[in-house]
């Protein structure tokens, strides 16, 4: 019997005492972590108004997923001075469908230029269909271009 | 004195499917019960519902990329499964990793081994009937710990963090202060997890006597972790054949006498407790800094032609990595022992002859993780 | 004498008119009542479990019953195709007829009523007992296996537990010796009658949690392993319809609870502080008894339904006779009323005790052997790191 009532006066302690630990998402979004790994975004260059990647390849070979298509050009800002970069991307397609966001893609980066979302909008990327989830170069570069985004760990 | 007219009454057992889709949290897994009135007479497991051929496509990873595959074989303790995979490369490359590493990585191990015993509180209160509240004081408590986790290593779940050679990168610098906060939430979620399920009589009814196995028999059937331990044979591994520095660690091994299913509910509890004392003392023996790879890793991992059996106390027993390399720097051959699968095969044996009530109870206290099963 | 105190609220002349107005309003408030019991159900659990209930449908989740009621309304309504027609259909109504028409005997107030039945008890229970041949058919025409088991479950668990329902309220009978439920209100007076009877009382909760069919002894609605048992079958407005009749048994047995046992509207006030008081009483004493089941339905798991049975036979009549026995001894030797009080006591703390002695097997709590491991604690190389490292 005593089993019982101990049962019953922790679930009246729990209703009494403690508050409940609902967050009422989406009026409040809860904090994430600076090194939290939502999806991988490319990182504009203020300096030199180009993105960081030069479409090496690298972290295409090294996704364990296949999940990256990568086509590099010559670098037009090159040829007139304004960079150093030889070649930049042409075009880029992430699947978000297939990313396992293990970060080694971050990891190989020569030039640093790919890095984890750390945002929410990294998280809050819901679409109807799964082809709307192949993101291309353009998509990718956004958050970075408004500034919204810092990248939390580079490895 | 039996009439004539009940001779000819012919009574059939009724098959019962138990289907793949369960209310319970078990995941994708069917049993078909043959009942006889209230008794279960036969019971057919049926697995392979997800198998997804993990072992063949860690054929085709390399060592870095193969540890998110290992994180989600094991979806509930995927830092016991990360540890076994890097340590079978480790042993085979014959690398020494860095002290400060294997304190974050056991400290890391025994916070996950927390994660997951709140797991099987919470699902296994709801498989005994309660409501819902077992799972909702359990999970404020897991929830405190993902924080962590994804402060240090970036996910909620699917970790990545651990690597061969060491760790990916170092904790974050208030990583001790948080590890002791999140003890204290744990240590209270223990507490109220204890108080509202061990001794409330009902419960015990339900759980004792229920699916017991002796010793011979559990280790007949190659069970291992807390079901084993339950049967009150002491083996645990990280006090047998301890690897990683469990060896510098005090702590006990909860052994339980009758090995029903109450015993195996009352050994998880206890393991949560002696898992907090052990991330204590390892939070304490911790050095303050220190590389967390190991010096002199080669950039791309060959591991030379040769095969290891890499085993760790997992949450859920045994949890194995048997890795065949021909050189090179993927695997040749990688087989995942897993606990879970093994653990399973005693259900038969345990559910027939109970009632069909209890059947529920003995699965929810195997605490299998069906992606292990069936990989 | 009852029917001189009984002059109805509502003044028509036609007594049948009356009564159809009074049950008009009984249905549409304890309709509305029963819709709302999910609602503060959802919330009060809730609390208990760490989270908050519906919030987002109205204030404070107000609306959340009727966004149910209409979500429910436009299901589609399934019938399997080998059911048995009579058996699937009528089914429904057989469990939700009898739970209202135990209302046209209750009491609100002194003046509020339908009909004032001179045996208003024995007609409750036997209404309220009516419902099993409803989970009978339920599990027998929904030509499914897990509503078979369940509806042989049900059966058996809503027989068993008349039985010490019914015996506990004897007691109470056998102590006012009135079986109206109006004069057992008004010979409460003074003292409640729990206060004579708590063994009775113990009795009563326990087996009204069985009889409305809530957790610990869900056994025909949760579980059938955790799939619905008799209702599974059902959809839409007819699963509705088992919810709300689960609701109302359990308004019907909170009420009756606080009216023989808890002292209705007449204690401690009376009769002479007005209808709207006696309204606040009811409520309020009713309002406990829900409270109390919705409390142990967050923090129990299921009884076995072997357990359950062993549960009633073993331990709930026997002690039931115990309180007849000990009335009957009070009664008949005429012995003062504090006896009654002192025995019943001691008949209660012996039940308690006793309670789970039957039903638990194996013993005490369990002690596990620890096999301790003794760690070889830092190497002095760590050590030397880790005292550099702070003095650094």
């Amino acid at each position: 019997m005593l089993g019982i009532l101990k049962s019953m006066a922790t679930t009246a302690r729990v209703a009494l005492t403690r508050k409940p630990v609902t967050i009422q998402y989406p009026e409040v979004h809860r904090n994430i972590a600076n090194r939290d790994r939502a999806f991988p975004i490319l990182i504009w260059d203020e300096e030199h108004d180009e993105p960081f990647c030069t479409g090496c390849h690298a972290c295409e070979r090294a996704c364990p997923v296949e999940c990256m298509t990568v086509v590099m050009k010559d670098n037009p800002k090159h040829a007139t001075g304004e960079s150093k970069r030889r070649k930049i991307i042409d075009e880029f397609w992430i699947d978000y469908g297939r990313c396992m966001r293990c970060n080694i893609c971050v990891e190989v980066c020569n030039f640093e230029a790919i890095g984890m979302n750390n945002t929410w909008a990294g998280h809050e990327l819901s679409r109807y269909d799964r082809s709307e989830l192949v993101m291309d170069l353009d998509m990718l570069l956004s958050q970075s271009k408004q500034g919204k985004v810092e990248p939390g760990l580079r490895a | 004195m039996v009439l004539e007219q009940d001779r000819l009454i012919e009574t059939i057992d009724m098959p019962i499917n138990m289907g793949p889709q369960h209310p319970s949290t078990h995941g994708v897994f069917r049993m078909v019960l043959l009942i006889s009135g209230e008794k279960v007479v036969d019971v057919v497991p049926h697995i392979g519902y997800m198998h997804r051929g993990g072992e063949k496509l860690m054929e085709a990873m390399d060592y870095r990329q193969g540890i998110g595959y290992a994180d989600r074989t094991e979806y509930l303790a995927q830092f016991s499964a990360e540890l076994c995979y890097v340590s079978a490369v480790e042993r085979l490359m014959e690398i020494q990793v860095p002290e400060r590493a294997e304190y974050i990585r056991v400290i890391l191990t025994e916070l996950n081994r927390l994660t997951s015993h709140f797991m099987f509180m919470g699902a296994f209160g709801i498989d005994a009937g309660l409501f819902g509240t077992s799972f909702t004081y359990a999970f404020p408590q897991r929830e405190y710990i993902q924080e962590l986790f994804e402060e240090v290593s970036g996910d909620r779940l699917m970790y990545a963090y651990f690597r061969v050679g060491g760790l990916a990168w170092d904790v974050t610098d208030n990583f001790v202060e948080r590890c002791h906060e999140v003890l204290k939430h744990s240590q209270e979620g223990i507490r109220d997890i204890d108080d509202l399920m061990t001794t409330n009589e009902i419960f015990m009814a339900r759980c004792q006597g229920i699916g017991a196995f002796t010793a011979e028999q559990a280790i007949a059937y190659g069970l291992s972790g807390p079901m084993l331990r339950a049967s009150g044979v002491p083996f645990d591994l990280r006090k047998d054949e301890p690897y990683s520095i469990y060896d510098r660690f005090s702590f006990e091994v909860p052994v339980g006498n009758y090995g029903d299913v109450y015993d195996r509910y009352l050994v998880r509890l206890e393991e949560m407790r002696q898992s907090v004392s052990i991330v204590e003392q390892a939070l304490e023996q911790m050095p303050k800094d220190g590389p967390v790879v190991a010096e002199k890793l080669p950039r791309r991992l060959r591991t030379p032609p040769a095969e290891v059996y890499a085993k760790v106390e997992a949450p859920r027993g045994e949890w194995g990595v048997y890795l065949v390399s021909k050189g090179g720097d993927k695997p040749y051959r990688l087989k995942m022992r897993s606990p879970s699968f093994c653990n399973l095969s005693g259900l038969r044996e345990m559910t027939v002859g109970q009632f069909l009530a209890d059947a529920v109870v003995i699965l929810g206290s195997m605490d299998i993780v069906l992606c292990d099963v069936d990989r | 004498m009852t029917m001189l105190l009984a002059a109805p609220a509502i003044d028509i002349d036609q007594p049948f008119l009356n009564a159809i107005l009074a049950l008009i309003a009984i249905t549409l408030v304890m309709t509305v009542a029963v819709m709302y019991a999910t609602w503060y159900e959802r919330k009060i659990v809730a609390r208990m479990q760490y989270r908050l209930g519906p919030t987002r449908t109205g204030p404070f989740g107000l609306l959340q019953p009727i966004a149910d009621t209409f979500k429910l309304l436009t299901k589609e309504d399934l019938r399997p195709a080998t059911a048995d027609f009579v058996a699937f259909e009528v089914a429904v109504f057989a469990i939700f007829v009898p739970a209202f028409l135990a209302f046209v005997a209750v009491p609100f107030t002194a003046n509020w009523f339908v009909s004032a039945l001179p045996l208003s008890l024995i007609y409750l229970l036997a209404v309220s007992g009516l419902s099993f041949i409803g989970f009978l058919m339920a599990g027998w025409g929904s030509d499914s296996k897990y509503a078979l088991l369940g509806g042989m479950r049900a059966a058996a668990q809503l027989i068993s537990y008349e039985i010490p329902l019914i015996l506990a309220v004897i007691g109470v009978v056998m102590v006012t010796g009135s079986a109206d439920v109006y004069t057992i209100i008004l010979w409460q007076d003074k003292v409640p009658l729990i206060v004579w009877q708590p063994l009775g009382f113990l009795i009563f909760l326990i087996a009204s949690v069985a009889e409305v069919e809530r957790p610990p002894f869900d056994i025909p609605t949760g579980e059938s392993e955790v799939a619905g048992g008799v209702f599974i079958e059902y959809s839409g407005i007819r699963w509705s319809m088992f919810q709300l009749t689960s609701y109302v048994n359990m308004y019907v047995f909170a009420l009756l609870g606080a009216f023989i046992f808890l002292g209705g509207w007449e204690w401690p006030f009376g009769t002479d502080w007005g209808w709207g008081w006696q309204l606040v009483l009811t409520t309020a004493k009713m309002a406990l008894f829900v409270v109390f089941y919705l409390w142990i339905r967050a923090s129990m798991p299921r009884m076995r339904v072997d357990q359950l049975m062993s549960y009633a036979w073993k331990v709930l009549i026997p002690f039931a006779l115990v309180q007849i026995f000990l009335n009957g001894l009070v009664i008949v030797y005429d012995l003062p009323d504090i006896a009654l009080l002192v025995t019943s006591g001691i008949a209660t703390a012996v039940f308690c005790w006793l309670a789970y002695a039957v039903v638990r097997r194996g013993g005490r709590r369990r002690e596990l052997q620890m096999v301790p491991v003794r760690g070889s604690g830092r190497p002095a190389a760590v050590l030397a790191q880790a005292t550099e490292g702070s003095t650094a």
